[in-house]
């Protein structure tokens, strides 16, 4: 019975999984919260929050279900497609604690759609669309990170609705859709009680992370409105434009989401990923200009500190490092470089000394990765943002969902899609789904009906 | 199977560490270790202290029919309102440690904890409720209640009579429960679900949700009391300290000497950013001094509510297509109304505009409007962004006047202003001009030295920069300084040669880019040339005259508020002012097109700092309140 031993042991994992030794076989992507309800076994889909194009398809926003599980006879085929209306920058996404509802942010009209994807996981349906986050925050603009706390939603800007620029915020809401609160991110002139360690407090902001056990949150800081959106090559030109990138990390206090310590880190640092041992208290971050991976960590004085540990490829190159994913034990930093493609395994046993350890290139560009909970298997998407994505390539191979395994040497890949091709458009953020979580059984291949090539 | 433990409370409390799993009414087979939640051992950071911080409202805590402990039908909100809740949902047969047994054994630690504090202890009511009504009797938690209740305290075993009438409770609280069946369909007797624990105020408002991560005696009981201070403290004063009015103009994300080793932030908080509205139709009684009187044209006369409505269209972002994007995007109020972030614009998506974002400063007196002189009112000229496509994206007038018109709040003022008319294409222009048109701002110190007679109110460089000025530098060729008035623009069209070099210069193989504070690299252009568009051409005064001579002409700008607007020259291209002296020290940029006026001016590096010293006492007085005015303005988001 193992859709039930999944779902069940899914639901004590969610509350045991930050203490547990690294030798559970669980499977799941590992970037998400730590106490979120997890997978066991084989997910069966990946949602893919798509970005809209002028000129591919009906030009919208969706969510494209994509069939994962190997013993499907739909397996690597897009299963169902969502349009939601408009072209909203389609971003990040990220699901409730009990894993019932997918959040997914518009980075550019700041909208928030709700997927209910626990009624029919084949099929997620549009919820709710939170059209006023912009009014209801205080001028945030930009959700990007939807990262779940018990009950509610974190959700972390990256601009505000009065010079279009990174100072921002975070911003709580309840499971429900319901507006919370609004966090400002600390600057200067308020830093809310943090530290300024050092010279900078810039206000922006772009992920979060949390480590309950040591009661911290971790927010790190890119760039506003202004520069996500436009073209990459009149931006890189603009010597304007390129002084209003983020410069910092922040600690803050996850109980009272007070900030506590404002770190430097130069150069735009992105996604944060904090290591799941139950006493390594450090995270991962890296930096998209400057093409460092940058260590967040608590010293032995119990004060957190930033340190830059590890080059990643040729900074003159711009390979922007993106996503990155760390391994289950702590031991693998999965870390991608968008401008030539290729995913990167860096060593990470010695946190203080990433190794680089293997190379391959995915496509003309890369983007998002996620792995399963055992690292058996990795999925990738190309796309970045919609006016910093290659227009044209040599190889063609732009815009695609990838899966692959991993055997600890080698990526192998298993299929691929061009989103292009098929007319559905960018894509981008992933997370996993499964019968297994909802007391569902996988139908009959028969029953299940693959959408319409669009 | 997973990991599974049946333990009674009791039994619980004299666990620590790791646990195994233990066999009880079910044989289980031998499970790997399990370590306990947090909950049930010491808490790996000191809690926050209990009213150093606030716990905000989570929403409403719902209400249903439930049995309370004697198996009376009662409605659950019975127990709410008097006492300070903390709520937990749970099933007596729950066999996972670290689900419900630790949401009891962290309500009966809370006991110990308030135990000697009878005060508090008062105002604490702890709800198990069940989830499983089936097992779960009002007689099965009676029992179960008498292993956890301490004397004093008031702790109540709920259940309910049926699963239809307790699953819209569970789905009022967010508490998805799954009822577990084995492989034949049968219902297994276990539930799984997410632990969750709610603190409930007075006002029957969650205040916080609590799960096996979260959930601590330590973190409760400062919860707790930290409600209880919060509601101490509404009855005082809720006195705050005055903050110092703030600076207002200038970007408050200061990027001044971001290219130094030595460069810190001064970010300013938006929280702060906040205004009041002020009286802007004073400069028709009243111009500025150092400036003419405020051209009005007959046909569109001020009034205050027409700048008042023709203010709110500035600052409302739904006048663009995709609601994301008003006119004070790119002419934002305390960057100089316009953009210091940007060299160039960016429009609605992102999409590339050509050109700097001008100021909007003193815009009624020029004569010719955009970079390239293509408007002549500033009536016409709002259609000009509503509409392109790479600005605000309108598909078409009609659009925009519909859109407004389906605005209540809109209506009722055009019908107001326009006496009975609703939006149209004229009328939307003429409230927009309107406000634009009264947004003048001089009695500069430079002002008060020329046209007030006040010899104090410029320094000395700044006086020296003036002489320059007018003399060896000969800027004032262009930028006229009249008798009584200066506006510092002759109105025409120019060639400087910025506009030439940008459509004629090769692109460089190697750019040096500034990626963070004093760290520049060589970018590989070919790295980026996937990723960037085709650049497009701007050919100036040509586009509109259709003649080769006007190839790169571009207005004069004023100067007025000129410390207030970088960056610089029509494309921006230019970050100081410092630089901007230095490009006409040598003589601008040379083509065959270059206008006569420009010539090398053989300044000192000292002339130079005076002619800057002098741009820099252009600052209009009234600045200040008419950006405070521009922050009292609505920006129209969706509610």
């Amino acid at each position: 019975m193992k859709n039930i031993l999944q779902r069940l042991t899914s639901t004590l994992c969610a509350s045991v999984f930050g203490l547990l030794a690294a030798s559970a076989s669980f499977a799941d992507e590992t970037c998400m919260s730590p106490y979120m309800a997890k997978i066991v076994g084989q997910e069966d889909f990946i949602y893919v929050w798509t970005l809209g194009v002028e000129g591919v398809g009906d030009e919208q926003d969706k969510l494209v279900t994509v069939d994962v599980n190997p013993n499907s006879k739909n397996y690597g085929k897009v299963i169902n497609s969502l349009s939601v209306g408009g072209r909203n920058e389609a971003h990040h996404s990220g699901l409730t604690d009990d894993r019932r509802y997918l959040w997914a942010g518009g980075l550019d009209t700041s909208k928030i759609f709700i997927f209910n994807v626990h009624s029919d996981p084949a099929k997620p349906r549009l919820y709710k669309t939170i059209d006023n986050f912009v009014d209801k925050s205080g001028g945030v603009v930009g959700p990007h990170t939807t990262y779940a706390l018990p009950g509610r939603m974190m959700i972390s800007g990256l601009s505000n609705d009065k010079d279009h620029g990174g100072r921002t915020a975070l911003v709580e809401y309840t499971n429900g859709g319901q507006y919370i609160t609004t966090h400002w991110m600390p600057t200067d002139e308020n830093l809310g009680g943090a530290m300024k360690s050092g010279q900078f407090a810039d206000g922006y902001g772009y992920d979060v992370r949390a480590l309950p056990r040591r009661n911290v949150m971790v927010t790190s800081s890119f760039t506003g409105w202004n520069n996500y959106m436009m073209d990459l090559g009149k931006m890189m030109g603009d010597g304007e434009a390129m002084k209003r990138f983020g410069n910092t990390v922040v600690i803050w206090d996850l109980h009272t989401r007070k900030p506590k310590k404002v770190l430097d880190v130069p150069g735009a640092p992105l996604e944060i990923r904090c290591a799941w041992g139950s006493q390594n208290n450090y995270c991962f971050t890296t930096t998209a200009l400057t093409s460092k991976i940058w260590l967040i960590y608590e010293d032995k004085m119990g004060e957190w500190q930033a340190k830059a540990v590890a080059d990643i490829a040729d900074a003159s190159k711009i390979p922007l490092p993106v996503d990155i994913s760390i391994s289950a034990d702590d031991n693998t930093l999965w870390v991608d470089t968008w401008n030539d493609g290729m995913a990167r395994a860096f060593d990470v046993s010695d946190p203080f000394s990433p190794k680089e350890v293997y190379t391959k290139k995915i496509g003309a560009q890369i983007n998002m990765i996620s792995q399963s909970w055992d690292g058996s298997r990795a999925y990738f998407t190309s796309s970045l943002l919609a006016n910093w994505d290659k227009k044209k390539s040599d190889s063609g191979d732009v815009q695609y969902f990838k899966a692959y395994d991993w055997d600890g040497k080698e990526l192998k890949l298993k299929f691929a899609i061009d989103f292009v091709a098929e007319k559905l458009g960018l894509p981008h953020q992933m997370r996993f789904g499964a019968y297994s979580l909802y007391a569902q059984k996988r139908p009959q291949d028969s029953d299940v009906k693959v959408a319409a090539s669009p | 199977m997973p990991v599974a433990l049946c333990v009674t409370g009791i039994f619980l409390f004299s666990l620590a560490g790791t646990v195994f799993a233990h066999s009880g009414h079910n044989k289980k087979p031998e499970q790997p270790p399990q370590v306990l939640a947090p909950g049930y051992q010491s808490l790996n950071f000191t809690a926050p202290k209990a009213g150093s911080y606030t716990l905000p409202q989570l929403g409403p805590a719902s209400d249903g029919n439930i049995l309370d402990m004697q198996g009376k039908s009662v409605r659950l909100h019975q127990f709410f309102g008097d006492k300070y809740l903390v709520l937990s949902f749970i099933y007596t047969q729950c066999d996972d440690v670290n689900g419900c047994p630790l949401a009891t054994y962290v309500s009966s630690q809370v006991q110990n904890r308030l135990a000697a504090e009878p005060l508090l202890r008062d105002k604490i009511r702890f709800i198990s409720m069940s989830f499983d009504p089936a097992n779960d009797t009002p007689a099965v938690m009676r029992d179960y209640a008498k292993n956890f209740v301490k004397k004093g305290f008031d702790w109540q075993f709920l259940t309910s009579t049926s699963e239809s009438e307790l699953d819209p409770l569970l789905a009022a609280y967010g508490q998805s429960i799954l009822r577990d069946v084995d492989e034949n369909g049968d219902t297994t007797g276990t539930i799984s679900h997410i632990l969750r624990v709610f603190l409930i105020d007075t006002d029957k408002q969650i205040r916080n949700i609590y799960n096996t991560s979260f959930l601590h005696p330590d973190t409760v009981v400062n919860d707790i009391k930290t409600l209880a201070m919060s509601a101490a403290s509404k009855t005082t004063s809720g006195l705050s300290t005055p903050s110092p009015e703030p600076r207002l103009h200038g970007a408050g994300d200061y990027k001044q000497g971001y290219a130094n080793k030595s460069y810190v932030t001064q970010a300013q908080s938006l929280q702060s950013r906040s205004g009041h509205e002020a009286d802007l139709l004073q400069v028709i009684s009243q111009t500025p001094l150092g400036l003419p009187a405020v051209p009005v044209p007959a046909e569109n006369p001020l009034s205050k509510e027409k700048v008042r409505l023709g203010r709110q269209l500035f600052y409302d972002r739904r006048l663009s297509h995709n609601n994301t994007f008003s006119c004070a995007m790119c002419h934002i109020p305390e960057q100089g109304f316009t953009s210091n972030e940007l060299a160039t614009a960016v429009g609605v998506e992102g999409r590339t505009v050509r050109r700097n974002a001008p100021t909007i400063y003193n815009a009624v007196y020029a004569k010719r409007l955009f970079h390239d002189a293509r408007e002549t009112s500033l009536e016409q000229q709002i259609w000009g962004p509503l509409l392109a496509h790479n600005e605000m994206a309108n598909p078409s007038v009609g659009q925009v006047i519909s859109k407004i018109n389906q605005i209540p709040d809109y209506r009722q003022q055009f019908e107001k202003v326009f006496k009975g008319q609703q939006a149209d294409i004229k009328n939307v222009g003429d409230a927009l001009a309107s406000y634009q048109r009264v947004l003048v701002s001089a009695n500069s110190d430079f002002d008060q030295w020329l046209f007030g007679k006040k010899n104090d109110a410029m320094n000395k460089d700044a006086i020296a920069g003036y002489r320059l000025f007018v003399g060896k530098a000969a800027c004032v060729s262009c930028h006229l300084i009249e008798e009584n008035h200066a506006l510092f623009t002759d109105h025409k069209l120019h060639n400087t040669g910025v506009g030439y070099a940008n459509s004629m210069s090769k692109v460089p193989v190697v750019q040096r880019v500034l990626v963070a504070p004093a760290t520049w690299i060589n970018v590989d252009t070919a790295a980026i040339a996937d990723s960037a568009e085709v650049k497009p051409g701007d050919l100036g005064y040509y586009e509109i005259s259709g003649l080769p001579e006007d190839r790169w002409k571009y207005r004069t700008p004023g100067l007025r508020n000129i410390q207030l607007t970088a960056p610089y020259m029509h494309d921006g291209s230019i970050s100081t002012l410092e630089e901007v002296v230095e490009f006409y020290n040598t003589g601008g940029i040379n083509n065959e097109l270059l206008d006569p006026l420009l010539r090398p001016l053989h300044l000192s590096a000292k002339e130079k700092q005076q002619i800057v010293a002098f741009l820099s006492s252009l600052t209009g007085s009234n600045v200040d309140s008419l950006i405070s005015d521009a922050f009292a303005a609505p920006v129209g988001n969706t509610r």
